[in-house]
């Protein structure tokens, strides 16, 4: 087969090319880079310099090592599917994208644990593990595409995050590879414990500012032998507040506890999984309840019965796995749902204090008042994790910017109850100056100061994360007003 | 005797009575030359404040019960004790998170719980003593973590005091948060090397329903019918909190059967309890004993079983020259059943008296060990190889300080030693707290 030339000038580019083995994996027209312009937040854009394809560690670590020492920034993609930015080339970034680093290297059932390349898909891992009896726990909804590189890099969460745990608390090992270049391996084995500060623990998470991981060992689980379902339908959103609130104190750990508001149910409706939800109630709850099999109705009743105490108009337990699985699918695309009811929208990720969730939706609905645009909210009721997804048309003009403000106002509204401004989606660019709404100066030192210990250039996916110094005077107006 | 002038120093923003010479060096080592007790955050700035811009060097101590666990230094200039600042600053019942000043015994916080149904979901050793700072610092966890995880995965929330007295909050109080780094992680195991624990912010758990444990005895002595019922058993959809199998010495102790014994708790509604029981009965190979303590009766169980290894507080003296050491070590979960074997075949060899156990569920076990200085040394040694051929590893947990100094406690230096050294350079650049307390000397 004949090689096609690299058809440029560019050293770097030519050089990079060498280390990926040529032209199939790297990317340097500008027609082919648009793709890499942003992720699933498309509000900025970058253009990268290249976009290169590693096919393994090696090359990870080559590429990285030729960036380091020619001063290029660079920063690591997985699908792309990140919500805050976090894979925009915002300084004209060398792109590393995983996603041919996509193998399942090893499964070892009997020490309940599986490595993986990172640009392997979350999703897959279960698939592939299903017909013995297992699974990989955290589940976000996008899992069908993105990877368990980028879900290490954002802790991804998910539905049933709630008893069983975010991405951080499945991670056993990491093979990284360090802004210079240099490869270390965290947790050999997937011993947990290994001596020494928590890496692992402070990797997961750091949305690909500290290094590149390029290899993953994950805790895996048995299925659950038996699972219930429960859909309830409220009137009121007070009333499904407080039913969330009265679960949770009751000592219970569901599996997961979802509830979506009407402008929600409205989306999901008219998209392309609708289950047949009543479009006149305020809030639904999405219960699950897995375990022995032997101890789930007991749990179920008393869902049921402090459904009723708080005036649910229709409560079903699913009769199927055929019914449930239908009303996941509603729940799992309820995001891109709201493409069926809006040209635009704009998902946050704000947590707060269980208990405070009727206080908060006021507080929310408010803002959706002020600035004139709908918020629907479709959430992790259970974990306090809300996701006021903002609808606004980006063709007209402010109103961009409009929903921008008004989703900051959301997570200023969590912030002041005590809350955080995500949950899952990460800071990215999207929230940087928002981190000064719980941080203070001191603080945002003390974490960029680890990552001065990592990433000393800051090449490595600079501009993310952390506020602009200097450039923050209203967000610390705002911060200030709440505290 | 010392020259301490600058004791005074500490009295310009401590209370007299806060302040403590202590002249006597303690057998763990750990120690200081002036012991404080602030009862305030703020009185704890001041202390390292004071400490770090004077060159003085800083021990931490909660209840003392890790204060055999690591450091070179027998005595520092200044013993920080948190013995003096405890309470809970705010229990959110409804939401399920306590945010809990560290020096709080860790069992008086659980009692308190207890009376909303509630749980911190740890079960660290002599929750009498050991406080809940303590706890953090030096990520203890106990036989229930298999079902309710560890420290990283219970503390949502730190106030940490820094090395300059500067207090920096990581977390919160919500129970999931991806706000910037995940700084929690760095200070939970850290041993008090890069700040003062403050506050700390924990999700809980409700208390079970109902509990129970199962004590399922291997008389014949066969390992590989023990590998094969656990293989088994985790290949089955129960849901056990605790899976570990003790040593015949261990159980012989704690139930009076010298026997390898699994351990196999469920804590679940009445119904799910009894069902996992019964699921145990059926699975078990015949001539195996099995012994169901229920509720009270495994409570009364499970506080003996906290005290069995070697306490930094109370160090019961051991007969003679004998002493005392622990070890934890890491393997791949089914491995553990080698390490048992191992420190079984050690006692023989080695002349030293060892009880272990260790969890199938995920790889780690703690090897109590009592005998001469040298013996001991011998041992530690010969199951830091065992764990090591397995790809595992060993730290050590307990030891007096005289032989501290002639063991690697942490053994080897990870390769990525140099991002520790980093990180704790970055927080504390003159190695003002807990020198030489951690890994490879940080
Ligand atoms: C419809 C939809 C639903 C979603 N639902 C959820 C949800 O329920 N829960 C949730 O948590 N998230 C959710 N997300 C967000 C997103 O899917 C997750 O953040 C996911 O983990 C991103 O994975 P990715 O492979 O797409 O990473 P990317 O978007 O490619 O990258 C995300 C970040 O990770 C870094 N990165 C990627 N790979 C690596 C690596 N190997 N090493 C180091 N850094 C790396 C990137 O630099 C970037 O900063 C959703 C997104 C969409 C579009």
């Amino acid at each position: 087969m004949r090689k096609t030339a690299i058809q440029t000038k560019d050293p770097h580019i030519q050089a990079l090319a060498r280390i990926v083995g040529g032209e199939k994996s790297i990317l340097y027209k500008k027609e082919d880079l648009i793709a890499y312009d942003c992720d699933g937040f498309t509000v900025h854009r970058h253009l990268p310099k290249a976009v290169v394809f590693p096919k393994n560690t090696e090359e990870v670590a080559a590429i990285v090592k030729y960036c380091h020492d020619h001063d290029l920034p660079f920063l690591a993609r997985g699908a792309g599917t990140g919500l805050s930015g976090g894979a925009i080339p915002l300084n004209g970034e060398v792109v590393i994208s995983l996603t041919r680093m996509k193998r399942l290297l090893h499964v070892d059932l009997e020490n309940r644990r599986a490595v993986v390349e990172p640009g392997f898909v979350n999703l897959k891992l279960t698939n592939s593990i299903a017909d013995r009896g297992y699974y990989y726990a955290p589940d976000p909804s996008s899992q069908y595409c993105c990877t368990i590189g980028g879900n290490v890099a954002e802790n991804a969460g998910g539905a049933h995050c709630l008893k069983y745990g975010v991405t951080t608390n499945h991670i056993l090992g990491l093979e990284v590879v360090l802004p210079n270049g240099e490869i270390i391996e965290i947790g050999e084995n997937g011993i947990p414990d290994p001596p020494g500060y928590d890496l692992l623990g402070l990797l997961t998470g750091s949305e690909g500012t500290l290094g590149i991981v390029t290899k993953i060992t994950v805790r895996i689980l048995k299925n659950p032998e038996a699972k219930q379902t429960v859909l309830a339908y409220f009137d009121r959103v007070e009333d499904a507040s407080q039913a969330v609130s009265d679960i949770i104190s009751a000592g219970m750990v569901p599996a997961a506890l979802e509830m979506m508001d009407q402008t929600a149910i409205e989306g999901v409706e008219a998209a392309a999984f609708p289950v047949g939800h009543p479009k006149d109630i305020e809030a639904l709850l999405l219960i699950e309840v897995d375990g022995i099999s032997a101890g789930i109705s007991e749990q179920i009743n008393e869902i049921l019965h402090i459904c009723k105490k708080r005036n649910v108009r229709e409560v079903k337990v699913a009769q199927s796995e055929e019914e449930r699985a239908r009303w996941w699918a509603n729940r799992k695309t309820g995001f891109s749902a709201m493409g069926a009811i809006s040209p635009d929208y704009l998902v946050q990720d704000g947590v707060i204090p269980r208990n405070k969730l009727p206080e908060v939706l006021k507080n929310i609905r408010a803002i959706s008042k002020k600035y004139g645009l709908r918020i629907a909210n479709i959430f992790h009721a259970g974990d306090g994790n809300l996701h006021p997804l903002v609808l606004f048309d980006a063709r007209k003009p402010g109103e961009t910017e409009r929903a921008l403000a008004a989703g900051s106002e959301c997570l200023q509204v969590c912030a002041a109850v005590g809350g955080s401004i995500t949950g899952e989606h990460g800071v990215g660019i999207e929230k940087k100056e928002e981190m000064r709404f719980i941080f203070s100066d001191e603080e945002i030192v003390a974490q960029t100061d680890i990552r001065d210990v990592f990433n000393p250039k800051n090449l490595l996916n600079a501009g993310k994360l952390f506020p602009t110094p200097g450039r923050c005077v209203e967000m610390k107006q705002v911060a200030s007003s709440i505290k | 005797m010392l020259p301490l002038a600058w004791k005074d120093d500490l009295t310009t923003f401590l209370p007299e009575e806060q302040v403590k010479i202590d002249g006597q060096t303690h057998p763990l080592g750990n120690g200081g030359h002036v012991t404080v007790y602030p009862q305030t955050e703020a009185e704890i700035s001041a202390v390292l404040r004071y400490a770090n811009s004077h060159g003085k060097k800083v021990c931490i101590v909660g209840g003392g019960t890790k204060r055999g666990f690591g450091g070179q230094m027998e005595c520092a200039d200044i013993l920080l004790s948190l013995a003096n600042y405890s309470g809970i600053v705010e229990h959110a019942a409804a939401d399920m998170t306590v945010t809990v000043k560290s020096g709080t015994v860790f069992g008086q916080l659980q009692d308190y719980l207890a009376e909303y149904r509630q749980k911190v979901a740890l079960d660290p050793a002599w929750p009498q003593y050991a406080t809940i700072g303590g706890v953090i610092a030096a990520n203890d966890s106990g036989p229930k973590r298999l079902g309710y995880g560890s420290a990283r995965d219970s503390v949502i929330g730190l106030r940490t005091v820094y090395p300059d007295g500067t207090v920096i909050r990581s977390g919160g109080k919500v129970v999931k948060n991806v706000a910037g780094y995940d700084m929690n992680k760095l200070f939970i195991g850290a041993m008090g090397t890069l700040g003062v624990l403050s506050e700390i912010t924990l999700k809980l758990r409700p208390l079970p329903k109902y509990e129970s444990l199962v004590l399922l005895s291997f008389p014949s002595g066969n390992l590989e019918e023990v590998r094969s019922f656990a293989v088994q058993f985790l290949d089955s959809m129960m849901e056990p909190v605790c899976f570990e199998l003790l040593s015949p010495s261990l159980s012989e102790r704690l139930i009076g059967k010298r026997a390898y014994t699994l351990m196999i708790a469920f804590e679940d509604v009445e119904s799910a309890v009894h069902y996992q029981e019964d699921y145990v009965q059926r699975l078990r190979p015949s001539h195996t004993t099995i012994r169901i303590l229920p509720q009270e009766e495994a409570k009364s169980f499970w506080q003996t079983f906290y005290t069995i290894g070697p306490n930094g507080a109370a160090p019961h003296e051991p007969a003679g020259n004998e002493v005392e050491a622990a070890v934890k070590i890491g393997v791949v979960n089914l491995n553990v059943i080698s390490i048992i074997r191992e420190s079984e075949l050690l006692e023989d060899c080695c002349h030293v008296h060892m009880e272990a156990h260790g969890a199938l569920g995920h790889g780690l076990c703690q090897v109590y060990l009592k005998g001469s200085e040298e013996s001991i040394i011998t041992a530690i040694e010969q199951l830091r190889a065992a764990a090591t051929s397995l790809g595992g590893y060993a730290i050590v947990k307990h030891l007096p300080f005289a032989l501290r100094t002639r063991v690697n406690v942490w053994g080897e230096k990870p390769s990525y030693f140099f991002l520790l050294e980093g990180i704790k350079r970055k927080i504390d650049p003159k190695q003002t707290l807990n020198h030489q307390r951690f890994v490879g000397g940080i």
